[in-house]
């Protein structure tokens, strides 16, 4: 069954000119998977993909700010979050792997908040924390 | 002159992205909403050709070559349809499976946009000719460069080599995904913009960010290279008819690009579809010329700018990873 699932995606793929921006390899490491608790510091709603930057309590009482690899603003934009989506200081749960080179960059897989829904995911205008059906530049913040 | 002036004017409002008013209010109509009823008659510019402006979107989940266990069926059922568009909704709407393996993609599913549609025509393939649905066998000498090209893959490093930003793929280095790639479906920013004025067609390409101003004049090809090639356009009835060649070879698609010569054809069907086909000439690549078709939808919003390089961290990322890695690798053997 979990083969015939995994037929569209291969079918969309082969359509494809390119299987997305860049290379996962070449950034991330597949056997480093990482789990992240924190606290959004900013996001940057730039191309080719967006970097959500998180600030996490280290064991040790310090905290690390982390890069999370996100999706492209303009397909973001579209579906309807703004920059108001993504508000500093909201909790977030980052489920991704990290750089290769071991330095406090993810590439974000699962995006959860503190309700267990999903950052950006959902409809427009819907399910999206302070999602705001009111315009505004994606790449403005 | 007066043409001279109107290009630049029409490659700047279209390159600029700003002046949408300016352009509709110069013409008779942009992309009508897909509400209209279809049966409306097709938009014409107030000079008269047909007018083919606005914002439009090409995603489709049809896929470009027909799946083998397909064998030689060119159109899916009315049941088929259902499962692949309701497969391809849940796939964008579910969450990450933890426990699946990484697919090889940057992004999870929900991150990407390919659409969630099959093409009008419910047809098998992207590819209409030839009738396998599939891409035409490859010459002698192609299949050697392929077999060689993945040799070379095979012999680098996972994800590619990494000695020199020039090592990597020119899209990677937001220079340009070339022409066809760029008005091939994708994973997202699935979207161009049409601008006309008279004796001109601009097409602008949200990723990334590249506008093909193309003569409808009769000018003569004049042989210089690039990334995008030369495009020329003319009207036959009332298809936009756009041939390009003279590619730079520096972005091939599936190994052709010096001698490919590609000939697209836009017809708007409807106010809320242009009918889209592509066809592929390479004697040095393929054993026979190949075509693509599908339908383009108005998009749901503007065209955004798709400022590539500026952000690019993930090129500065690959390059970190592989220079740490080589220190480590120094320092291992010391």
């Amino acid at each position: 069954m979990r083969t015939r699932y995994l037929l569209l995606p291969l079918g969309v793929v082969a359509a494809a000119s390119a299987a997305g921006h860049h290379s996962f390899s070449a950034e991330f490491d597949a056997s480093k998977p990482v789990t992240l608790h924190g606290t959004i510091l900013k996001m940057e709603w730039i191309n080719p993909h967006s970097w959500l930057h998180i600030a996490v309590k280290n064991a040790d009482g310090t905290t690390s700010e982390w890069m999370i690899e996100a999706a492209t603003p303009n397909t973001l934009f579209r579906r309807g979050y703004t920059r108001d989506a993504v508000k500093p200081g909201t909790e977030i749960t980052v489920e991704g792997y990290r750089a290769k080179n071991g330095a406090n960059r993810a590439n974000g897989r699962d995006l959860i908040l503190p309700d267990g829904s999903r950052l950006f995911m959902g409809s427009a205008s819907t399910g999206a924390p302070g999602d705001s059906a009111a315009g505004g530049g994606a790449n403005e913040q | 002159m007066r043409n001279r002036i109107q290009v630049l004017t029409v490659a700047l409002l279209a390159t600029a992205g700003v002046g949408r008013s300016v352009v509709e209010a110069q013409t008779s109509a942009s992309a009508a909403p897909a509400s209209a009823p279809a049966a409306a008659p097709v938009p014409r510019t107030s000079w008269g050709d047909p007018d083919l402006q606005g914002v439009w979107d090409y995603r489709t989940i049809t896929p470009m070559e027909r799946r083998p266990e397909l064998a030689d069926r060119e159109f899916y059922t009315e049941g088929e349809v259902a499962e692949l568009e309701g497969r391809a909704a849940r796939r964008m709407d579910k969450a990450p499976d933890p426990n699946a393996p990484s697919t090889g993609l940057v992004h999870a599913d929900y991150l990407t946009d390919p659409g969630r549609h099959v093409d009008d025509a419910h047809r098998t393939s992207l590819i209409v000719d030839p009738a396998t649905g599939r891409m035409p066998a490859l010459t002698p000498e192609a299949q050697q460069r392929q077999d060689a090209a993945r040799a070379a893959a095979a012999a680098s490093p996972a994800g590619g080599r990494t000695d020199s930003y020039r090592d990597r793929p020119l899209y990677e280095r937001c220079i340009t995904r070339g022409l066809p790639s760029t008005i091939l479906p994708t994973l997202y920013n699935n979207n161009i913009r049409i601008v006309q004025s008279p004796g001109y067609v601009a097409i602008v390409h949200e990723m990334i960010h590249e506008t093909r101003v193309v003569p409808l004049d009769g000018a003569p090809f004049t042989g210089v290279r690039s990334y995008l090639g030369e495009s020329r356009g003319h009207w036959e009835g009332d298809t936009l008819v756009v041939e390009s060649h003279n590619f730079n070879g520096k972005a091939p698609f599936r190994g052709a690009g010096a001698n490919l010569k590609l000939t697209e054809r836009y017809r708007r069907t409807s106010v809320d579809r242009i009918e889209f086909r592509m066809t592929f000439e390479d004697a040095t690549q393929w054993v026979q010329p190949w075509t693509v078709a599908y339908s383009i939808r108005p998009a749901d919003g503007e065209l955004y700018e798709y400022a590539c390089h500026e952000g690019n961290y993930g090129l500065h990322n690959i390059l970190e990873n592989a220079r740490d890695a080589d220190r480590a690798a120094a320092a291992s053997k010391h």
